[in-house]
């Protein structure tokens, strides 16, 4: 395989990608949507990111850097696909702005989109103005001006965070854990209690998802050191007396109705499938898998292959995914796509 | 609304000594007041499957404890006690006892259908308390509920005649629900309708009470429903580990 490899989708997995193409002296063509790379990181503005906490313009910022430093990496920002043919070794991709680009192979890494938090309306979000999202709440600590109300830019004395917002909930069709919310929450409240230490903050969940080595690091430090506090309940309604936001639900623990007034309500949002999806699996002729995001034919080998023979696919393309974990996907079906190159070429000869 | 934790304490644990010294020191009297502490000592296992049994309770193996069908809940927000989340809880992991002390307020749900709506996991816990109920009475717990009284003569007018009559209905629900027939609410709707309906209506409504109509040819459509309700009828029995399977 002589042809580049076309990789759709600039987040931390198409970054991913086609720098560990070009590292083995691969050409690649990166196409993006959006008018810069970066993803949701970027794209959202996110602040300090799970489990490093290095600031993410500074860690995937330094990815988009390195993937517009590459020579071998064509990138095509502003654009998408709109037709796809051809077998694998002689693909042939038209693009939105009339481009075509010959490619070998083709990895989507076309991610994920934010739930929409007004499909929850008893929440209040769109209704009230001081309930917000995690991404907003991201971008206030990354904006650094601090998370505030945004109703009279005060600073909130109690935030509540709710747990699974857009996931785990069959009445709105998402029968999925978002995988991430619950440590990025933690991570948040504890941004929170550093900024503004008179701040209360209370998580209300339905169970707690920091998994693996987040344990510690997320929900044991957050409750111990930052003395953040987890109520067991799923809140039924959200409104306002007029001055403050009212939350009520059941403390399922103590099995007792509580009506609890908040200056700050965040919704922890979860990973819909990307909206595109349906488009996508219609122009690359690839299955979806029944909650809607991108199907990966084996869990165990071949990593990243669709149900097309030289199509792949890495990260949040796939269903919830971590940042980490995304870019590990990537560099497999990077991999993935070289190998089966290489023993198409070898037969070959 | 009441002192909830008061709910939690038991007369029957509740133990005064009039003597009483430990380690020396006399703690007789109300000083030593303690509350037993209430100890499971074993699950009914078949439970959770009994209520499934019934029609409404298919989905409780879905419950994963949240509280917003509580939360969400109309009688909840007048009777703290009234706790669908609670009840779900009790009957999954078998604490049969438990359940029972709160048989009495159990069929207080007045199918609003709020958790049905609220419900992340699709559990329709109306179904559920419908269920419980029904487990309730075919259990001998309770007596029979006068919806579930309603709800069985419709059914049975519906099988014998393809056709409802109200007025019988509403006759037939006060005297097996020992009511007097004449109640305010009744008579002044039955004024209404009088000077509000039309006439030809009236006569029609008037020969039914007479004639009390059927669906023709229903013999063969009565015939087949009798038999779905007695074979549903020996189901449940038979999962609720009652008698020879056979209907009351
Ligand atoms: C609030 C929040 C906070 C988070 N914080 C963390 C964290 O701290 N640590 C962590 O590990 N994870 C975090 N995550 C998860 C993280 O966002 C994802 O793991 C990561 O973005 C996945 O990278 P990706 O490249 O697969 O997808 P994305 O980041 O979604 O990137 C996909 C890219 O593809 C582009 N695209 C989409 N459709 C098309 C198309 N049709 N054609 C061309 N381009 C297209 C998009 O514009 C985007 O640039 C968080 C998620 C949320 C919601
Ligand atoms: S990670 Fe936590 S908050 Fe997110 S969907 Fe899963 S359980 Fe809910």
């Amino acid at each position: 395989m002589t042809e580049p490899v076309l990789v759709v989708g600039g987040g931390p997995a198409g970054l991913a990608a086609a720098q560990a193409l070009s590292g083995v002296g691969r050409k690649a063509v990166l196409v993006e949507k959006e008018d810069r790379l970066g993803g949701a990181p970027i794209l959202s503005g996110y602040a300090k990111l799970v489990p490093t906490g290095e600031w993410a313009r500074d860690a995937i910022g330094g990815m988009v850097g390195r993937v517009e430093g590459e020579a071998a990496i064509d990138i095509r920002t502003g654009c998408t696909v709109k037709e796809f043919a051809g077998e694998p070794g002689a693909f042939t991709a038209t693009l939105s702005d009339g481009a075509t680009v010959e490619a070998g192979a083709a990895i989507l890494c076309t991610g994920f989109t934010h739930f929409d938090s007004v499909n929850k309306p008893e929440w209040g979000f769109g209704t009230f103005p001081d309930v917000v999202t995690t991404t907003q709440v991201e971008q206030m600590i990354s904006s650094e001006r601090g998370v505030r109300c945004p109703s009279d830019g005060r600073k909130p004395k109690r935030v509540a965070i709710l747990l699974c917002v857009g996931s785990r909930d069959r009445q709105i069709g998402r029968e999925w854990c978002s995988k991430i919310c619950c440590t990025v929450s933690a991570n948040i409240a504890m941004e929170i209690r550093e900024e503004l230490p008179d701040c209360h903050v209370y998580i209300y969940y339905m169970d707690i998802r920091t998994f693996g080595l987040y344990e510690t690091t997320y929900y044991w430090r957050s409750q111990e050191e930052f003395k953040v506090k987890y109520i067991k309940a799923r809140i039924a309604e959200v409104t306002s007396d007029g001055e403050r936001l009212i939350v009520k639900g059941e403390d399922t623990l103590v099995k007792r109705p509580i009506t609890i007034p908040f200056d700050l309500v965040v919704h922890a949002i979860g990973m819909d499938p990307n909206v595109d999806n349906l488009l996508l699996s219609s122009i690359f002729d690839i299955e979806l898998e029944p909650h809607g995001n991108i199907a990966r034919q084996s869990a165990y080998g071949g990593m990243g292959r669709t149900s097309r023979p030289g199509v792949y696919v890495a990260g949040a393309a796939t269903g919830p995914e971590t940042i980490d974990d995304s870019i590990a996907q990537a560099n497999a079906a990077a991999i993935a796509a070289l190998s089966a190159a290489y023993s198409t070429a070898g037969k070959a000869a | 609304m009441p002192i909830h934790e008061q709910s939690l304490i038991r007369p029957e644990n509740i133990k005064t000594h009039d003597k009483l010294e430990i380690d020396g020191i006399d703690v007789s009297g109300h000083w030593s007041t303690f509350i037993e502490s209430r100890v499971v000592t074993d699950y009914n296992e078949a439970l959770e499957d009994e209520i499934a049994a019934l029609p409404g309770g298919e989905y409780i193996h879905r419950c994963w404890q949240c509280g917003s069908c509580t939360n969400s809940c109309t009688v909840n927000a007048v009777n703290p006690d009234f706790n669908p989340r609670y009840w779900i809880y009790l009957i999954r992991t078998g604490m049969e006892s438990e359940l029972l002390r709160d048989k009495d307020i159990i069929w207080q749900c007045i199918s609003c259908n709020k958790c049905t709506y609220a419900c992340p996991r699709d559990v329709e816990p109306e179904g559920v308390m419908k269920a419980t109920a029904h487990w309730l009475e075919k259990k001998g717990h309770t007596p029979k509920s006068p919806s579930i009284i309603f709800d069985e003569l419709f059914a049975e007018q519906v099988i014998a005649r393809g056709k409802i009559e109200e007025s019988s209905i509403i006759r037939q629900f006060f005297k097996r629900t020992g009511q007097p027939l004449m109640q305010d609410w009744l008579v002044a709707m039955a004024r209404g309708l009088l000077m509000k309906l039309p006439v030809g209506l009236m006569r029609r409504m008037g020969l039914a009470v007479l004639f009390r109509p059927r669906t023709s040819g229903w013999s063969k459509a009565r015939a087949a429903l009798e038999e779905y309700v007695e074979e549903c009828e020996r189901e449940q029995r038979r999962a609720l580990g009652l008698g020879d399977g056979k209907p009351e």
